[in-house]
């Protein structure tokens, strides 16, 4: 039944059910006259129930063949198991029906038109060496010494640090922290924004290949200090983009733990070749468990790499700046005066914004540790004497 | 389940086949139309369907006891128990940790420390919408407008799965009647069905997810980074954002219902094309404004008061529960007193000018357009801000950095928000032409224009599916 065939609505009873807004004359007193003109026009055809079945049935089945590449990707993407198997088992040969019958041409030249060619490729080439080689400094066992004033690199206003995000979702809410209290130092620049993107991670370059993205953003931006985030999505025994012939055991088992170490280290390398310093968000406590103790194991291997690299990379603990007094999960915590503060997300693993500002403090004593972003207060102050 | 996925198609086909072939037989239809809502609302949490059947049974026997009940006495005692369990409800989920964090903030203001417990609670999908229609059914039989249905039909009508977790919020008279109406399966206005699903999706999609993604996010999360034309371009977009994924989830939600042979109420009507504050909320969330009429506004006295300062504050009040309503957060506190700010000085203006208040020319309807599309955009800043720092910051950066390099300010973002607001100029003939034109073309016809405009939304919108806002309230 079309609108206009509706029954009226039943009438309000008396004034005063007016609407709020109804309470004086309408605004614009043409606005009926103007809507029953523009209402006058060709009838729609009404058709039945079964028409609308069919209708839909059909426009999905020929959407599945024009979307066909795009869908075979999400199916590539899956989590492991049962469901990928049969989702790539129905997407693949849909794929190459789509191909053959050359459905999936419209969708390549709408993709050219908004610049996304080659967005349905499934890219698992990492780029990484498939032995990784020794960090530069070899592990000594011992950390570097924090440098002193007069070592450290200096940055200025004049000559600004400049600052990069990157990561799954958790780094969003921290990243945005990091970004707003480095505004406070006119001797830091954020560029590029926060890279944060959901569901995604290091084991899994076909759906968002990170490796790629770092070298190509760290080649444009020049950044001094890259703040990552990752490992939220990597805690399964799954991984692609390997390396031929290698193979993973278990989650957190021997061959898995190498395999993420190499991912996780190559990565640190990229940045650290481009000149930049990597400051890695380590994964905090979540309210479930399991999850807790999957989280712990991501980040050994995590630390593990970040102290081969000394001067070169830093790993700031989350998991135990956000226990509770039991030392398990806590959504609220005291803050300095003691008062409880929100700081985690409903679901259990998120943060807050409160918990995100809390990391950036963390974050901004690193790379106060690491480089000079005060010193240049001095000079300018002997200046302004003089 | 979440309309843009390809769950929710799968689910929809297998619903809409058995809910017309059902229809019939309504013994049949509504349990089954029941459980598939109750499937539907049990994808993200199964244990909220208990409180969904808990808030169903509670508000059908209260209601029916204060329809039998004679004795005004007892009617009141009545709907305020159900009023009261609704609230409690609502106030346990959604406002608990806010009130006590309030509290705790209150008490230290004058130096007491008493330690309050905090709980980690997760908000129900959906509970603000059909707590409110719950109500709606119970008030409405007190007030003798509605007559309590079964319990079956009830269930059918808070449960129903196009309108449960982001409304319209749709009255007792409006949908209950045409469950026991015979709907046509000859007569199902389809090209409307698919007309708004389609540019409900690719509003969704494509619109309120480019311009979150490519500026929103990234200037209200740090907005001292960003240069003042970045800011206000920000605002604008998220004027534009919170526009298409609100109304392009209703837009969804009444095509679907449509399809199943519904009528929901109009929730939108071009919001932004607005000549003052009170015609933005005549045509922004349409079923809330009325609720907010019928079941804040009147109650409080509405604008019978002998004196004006009563209907100011009978306005200002209902518009700070408006606020509240969106969020547990003082934000949206700010936001609902902006507006109802703004109704009261309309109000008061209008009371003074009379007639000569009303924008008379087509020069001034555009200046009060102009006028009220930014007094909107700037109470967005404290709806969407997650603080009043935030929003301090973004309102301090409109001002302190023009001339700053404005990297994010691209012609992709200025064009989304220039298709968004001029979508609100759109004559309402245009649409009726292209459905009238594409339900005259045959069956193969309407599927190809419907799987090419699936492809465009698919290839132009980003990478998985973000939630829609309004979801959260």
């Amino acid at each position: 039944m079309p609108d206009d065939q509706l029954p009226p609505l039943p009438p309000l009873p008396d004034e005063e059910t007016r609407t709020i807004e109804q309470a004086v004359p309408p605004a614009v007193e043409d606005a009926p006259r103007r809507r029953a003109r523009d209402e006058q026009g060709p009838r729609r055809r009404l058709w039945s129930a079964g028409h609308a079945l069919i209708v839909s049935m059909l426009a999905l089945a020929f959407g599945l063949l024009l979307n066909a590449p795009g869908i075979h990707k999400s199916a590539y993407n899956k989590s492991d198991g049962w469901q990928r198997d049969i989702a790539l088992a129905i997407t693949g040969p849909l794929a190459d029906v789509s191909h053959a019958l050359l459905l999936d041409r419209p969708r390549k030249a709408v993709q050219a038109a908004v610049g996304r060619s080659g967005a349905d490729d499934i890219d698992t080439d990492i780029g990484l060496a498939a032995t990784p080689p020794p960090a530069t400094a070899p592990p000594t066992g011992k950390a570097k010494p924090t440098p002193n004033s007069r070592d450290k690199p200096a940055f200025s206003p004049d000559r600004k640090l400049r600052l990069w995000v990157a990561g799954d979702s958790l780094v969003i809410t921290p990243g945005f922290a990091v970004i707003r209290a480095s505004g406070a130092s006119p001797a830091i620049e954020a560029v590029g924004g926060v890279d944060g993107r959901i569901a995604t991670g290091l084991t899994r370059p076909d759906v968002f290949n990170w490796f790629d993205e770092i070298r190509s953003r760290v080649k444009e931006l020049r950044p001094k200090v890259v703040v990552l985030g990752f490992g939220a999505n990597d805690d399964k025994a799954y991984m692609t983009g390997l390396p031929k012939g290698t193979s993973i055991d278990a989650f957190g088992g021997s061959l898995w733990r190498r395999e993420y170490a190499r991912r996780v280290g190559g990565l640190m390398d990229v940045i650290n070749r481009a000149g930049g310093f990597v400051v890695w968000i380590g994964l905090p406590q979540t309210k479930s468990s399991e999850q807790t103790q999957r989280f712990d194991v991501v980040n050994a291997v995590v630390q593990k790499e970040a102290q081969k690299r000394p001067g070169r990379a830093a790993f700031v603990d989350t998991y135990t700046m956000f226990a509770g007094e039991n030392g398990g999960y806590a959504q609220f915590l005291p803050d300095g005066s003691g008062r409880l503060r929100k700081l985690r997300a409903d679901d259990g693993v998120h943060f807050e914004r409160e918990g995100g500002d809390m990391i950036a403090r963390e974050v901004l004593k690193v790379m106060n540790k690491r480089f000079d972003l005060t010193s240049w207060r001095k000079t300018a102050g002997t200046r302004e004497r003089r | 389940m979440l309309f843009p996925t390809a769950t929710f198609a799968i689910f929809f086909l297998l619903v809409l086949p058995l809910s017309w072939l059902t229809m019939p037989w309504p013994h049949r239809w509504r349990p089954s139309i029941v459980a598939a809502s109750y499937v539907f609302y049990s994808w993200w949490d199964w244990r909220f369907i208990f409180l969904l059947a808990g808030c169903t049974l509670w508000n059908q026997v209260l209601a029916v006891r204060i329809w039998r009940t004679q004795d005004q006495t007892r009617r009141k005692a009545l709907v305020f128990l159900a009023l009261s369990g609704n609230l409690a409800v609502l106030g346990y989920f959604k406002y608990y940790d806010f009130f006590v964090n309030s509290t705790d903030d209150l008490l230290s203001v004058v130096g007491l420390d008493v330690p309050l417990g905090l709980r980690s609670i997760v908000l129900p999908v959906g509970i603000s919408f059909y707590t409110f229609m719950a109500i709606s059914y119970v008030v409405d039989a007190y007030r003798g407008e509605f007559q309590p249905t079964t319990l079956e039909k009830f269930a059918v009508y808070l449960s129903f799965f196009p309108h449960l977790v982001a409304g319209p919020i749709v009255r007792p008279a409006e949908l209950i009647p045409q469950f026991d109406t015979p709907r046509n399966p000859r007569r199902v206005d389809t090209s409307r069905a698919f007309y708004l699903i389609a540019t409900g999706l690719f509003k969704k999609v494509v619109i309120a997810n480019y311009l979150a993604s490519s500026i929103v996010d990234d200037v209200f999360g740090a907005p001292g980074q960003h240069s003042s034309l970045e800011i206000l371009i920000a605002v604008y977009a998220y004027a534009v954002q919170i526009y298409a994924d609100f109304s392009g989830y209703t837009d969804i939600a009444i095509g679907v219902a449509l399809l199943l042979g519904f009528n929901f109420p109009q929730n939108f009507d071009s919001p932004y094309a607005a000549v003052s504050v009170q015609d933005f909320w005549r045509r922004w969330h349409m079923t809330l404004s009325r609720w907010l009429r019928d079941y804040v506004y009147i109650p409080l006295g509405g604008n019978r008061g002998r004196r004006p300062i009563l209907t100011y504050r009978n306005l200002l009040l209902t518009m700070l529960i408006g606020g509240l309503w969106h969020g547990a957060a003082w934000t949206f506190v700010v936001w609902g007193g902006l507006h109802g700010t703004a109704l009261v000085w309309e109000r008061f203006w209008r009371e003074r000018r009379g007639p000569d208040a009303e924008p008379a020319s087509a020069w001034h309807r555009w200046r009060a357009r102009l006028l009220t599309f930014h007094f909107v955009c700037l109470a967005w800043i404290f709806f969407r801000a997650d603080s009043f720092g935030a929003a301090w910051d973004m309102i301090q950066g409109l001002l302190t950095g023009w001339g700053e390099s404005s990297p994010l300010v691209t012609t992709g973002v200025l064009l989304a928000i220039a298709a968004g607001i001029a979508s609100q100029y759109l004559p309402a003939r245009i649409p009726r032409l292209v459905m009238a034109r594409f339900s005259r073309l045959p069956v193969l016809g309407q599927a190809t224009v419907l799987a090419l405009a699936l492809m465009v939304t698919s290839v132009m919108g980003p990478e998985g599916v973000a939630p829609f806002i309004y979801f959260q309230f």
